[in-house]
């Protein structure tokens, strides 16, 4: 029997160039653990220059008056963070981020997971309803918010065009109080990214199981609540994670989801988006591009670090109570 | 008379299922009739002229076809210096970022070092790392060391590798028999030479996959090239939002509702054409992260 390097991986510290006596590692497994630090230098190097110097940079800035433009900055302690605590668009935007966030992801979650329940059946053409709900989530963002831009207008869109046909009266979708939960919609157009994922996840739940509960007289329900349901929660979990983080970050729609005849403007102009669109990225790029507030700027990305870590933390801490991991799954991520 | 009654019980069984099987279909259709309508929309805008536009009652149809509007899209703003812009960047970034990642991943799957363990779960997690916190202190960066403006930014990146993408070839590179490398090992074959002759020639599906997600990412990346690039240096996505105005700054709905679809075209096309990658990329992320 012979020990394969990817077995020999499983045991920490055992640096390729370690050959025990008495165990039968060959000798093709001598190599230099530089080559290993070789092959993952782009990464680690990378990952200090652009992650890691990025970030200390901004906790740096977070703690002075830094401009952007001018040298004559200079140290200012914890001002920015007391700044952000009296700042009432720094709350109005933070909760409003967390509103978003807190309806955009269970949507999107349940619709991405009824359409995989939907489309795991043994149906004609699942194939071509499968690429058109996941189509969206491969148009370019910008793609995205000009094209709801048009259907959502108050005289050009289309939605309001179906309200008069049933008589109703025109909606300015794109304003306060509407323009929020049309930002909804943009995310839950992406849902088919979290489709994909929950399809695969369904095909690798053996059949076995839903043949035995179907023996056994459950119903589809049944079904789905003790079979389904426990066998995807480590999915679930996943893309709950991800699709949160992403979520929070939302800015750039805000910015270009905006009603009139006027052309989309860049990050400088937070004057036409609508008081229900003014997320927590909104605010910190308006800190940075508008104002030059480099240091306020900063300290509000380091305080959405921190609630990132927290929540993600605050999840983890409950996933042992729903998600089911079987027994025998410790094989390495 | 049993046997009568189980064919009449099949029958009833049968019956739901094709109403049941109907129903679905049913819900299936709008479903996808509401997700595919703001595409639609954007295409019958594109073909109104600028007074039916803006007719009341308002036109579903356009009544005379406005063809018009695509060359328009074309030439009102520097469309294709912006396209190519778009080409050459994403271009330039998925080649590099492919090649690292590619070498990330090996390394990740094939080597061992004491504290790979280590960093190996330092990369899983930095996948979780919200992108914008680092790209404007980036630019606070770049901006004193004059790389903004220029095309270095992507090649860095590039250069960088992404952990999504190493982890996607770590994935594949793990699943590759250990007798390759053995019997090329026992030839003298250093591991860059395994590597580069015996994985990577295996590996081209992945090597596509990495490709097109790279490509498409930066093609439809926005903020970025936003902040990072200005006047004719930008790409198309920025050139899109800002460029379709008249001399009153009015929007040209109906020109950019062209441009917008000459710009989705190239994604379209590829997810077409390499829908395995698209969803081999996002399930491998999903379903072993």
């Amino acid at each position: 029997m012979t020990l394969s390097t990817k077995e020999a991986g499983m045991h920490p510290g055992q640096g390729g160039h370690v050959v025990a006596p008495g165990r039968r590692r060959r000798k093709w497994v001598r190599y230099s653990p530089w080559t290993f630090y070789l092959f993952v230098s782009p990464w680690v190097i990378g990952f200090l220059a652009l992650t890691v110097v990025p970030l200390l940079f901004a906790l740096l800035m977070s703690f002075t008056n830094f401009d952007g433009l001018t040298d004559t900055w200079h140290w200012v302690g914890l001002h920015n963070y007391q700044r952000a605590l009296q700042d009432d668009l720094f709350w109005t935007s933070i909760v409003r981020t967390l509103l978003f966030t807190g309806v955009a992801v269970p949507l999107s979650i349940a619709g991405g997971l009824g359409l995989a329940l939907l489309l795991n059946q043994r149906i004609r053409g699942v194939g071509i309803f499968r690429t058109l709900f996941y189509l969206p989530s491969v148009v370019p963002v910008v793609a995205t918010a000009l094209m709801f831009r048009m259907a959502f207008d108050r005289d050009l869109g289309f939605v309001n065009l179906i309200i008069e046909f049933f008589h109703g009266h025109d909606i300015f979708w794109l304003s306060d109080p509407m323009a929020f939960w049309v930002l909804i919609m943009v995310m839950l157009w992406g849902l088919g990214g979290g489709m994909v994922i929950f399809l695969a996840g369904l095909q690798g739940i053996p059949t076995e199981l839903h043949e035995a509960a179907a023996l056994d007289g459950a119903n589809a329900f049944h079904k789905f609540r003790a079979i389904t349901l426990p066998l995807l929660s480590p999915v679930l979990f996943f893309q709950m994670v991800v699709s949160m983080i992403f979520t929070l970050q939302t800015f750039i729609q805000p910015f270009l989801l905006v009603e009139g005849q006027g052309s989309a403007s860049g990050l400088t102009d937070t004057s036409n988006v609508p008081r229900g669109n003014y997320l927590y990225m909104v605010h910190v790029a308006a800190q940075y591009f508008s104002f030059q507030r480099y240091g306020y700027g900063s300290a509000l990305l380091w305080i959405l670090f921190a609630l990132i870590l927290l929540v993600t933390l605050l999840i983890f801490r409950t996933s042992a109570f729903w998600v089911y991991y079987e027994v025998d799954r410790d094989k390495s991520a | 008379m049993i046997q009568q009654h189980a064919a009449s019980r099949v029958t009833a069984r049968q019956r739901k299922e094709v109403l049941s099987r109907g129903l679905i279909y049913l819900s299936l259709l709008i479903l996808v009739l509401v997700f595919i309508a703001p595409l639609l929309w954007d295409g019958l805008m594109a073909l109104k002229s600028q007074p039916e536009l803006t007719a009341f009652p308002v036109h579903v149809l356009p009544e005379h076809p406005e063809w018009q509007n695509f060359v328009l899209a074309l030439t009102y703003i520097n469309y294709g210096h912006y396209a190519l812009n778009s080409f050459i960047l994403a271009t330039l970034h998925s080649v590099l970022v492919t090649m690292t990642s590619a070498l990330v991943g090996f390394g990740f799957a094939r080597l061992q070092a004491r504290g790979k363990n280590v960093l190996f779960l330092v990369m899983l997690s930095t996948m979780m790392l919200p992108a914008i916190l680092t790209v404007i202190p980036t630019y606070v960066i770049f901006a004193r060391i004059g790389l903004i403006n220029t095309y270095w930014p992507w090649v860095l990146w590039g250069l960088a590798s992404t952990p999504y993408l190493s982890f996607l070839f770590r994935q594949f590179f793990s699943s590759i028999p250990t007798e390759l490398e053995e019997a090329a090992i026992m030839d003298g074959c250093s591991y860059w030479r395994i590597f580069w002759q015996i994985f990577l020639p295996l590996s081209k599906p992945v090597i596509a996959t990495a490709a097109i997600l790279s490509f498409t990412a930066v093609w439809g990346d926005f903020f970025t090239p936003l902040i990072f690039l200005s006047g004719d240096n930008t790409t198309l996505s920025v050139a899109l939002a800002n460029g379709y105005a008249d001399v009153n700054g009015h929007l040209l709905t109906n020109v950019l509702a062209a441009g917008t679809i000459f710009y989705i075209i190239p994604v379209l096309v590829l997810f077409f054409f390499a829908q395995r990658s698209f969803v081999q990329g996002i399930a491998t992320a999903g379903l072993k992260g």
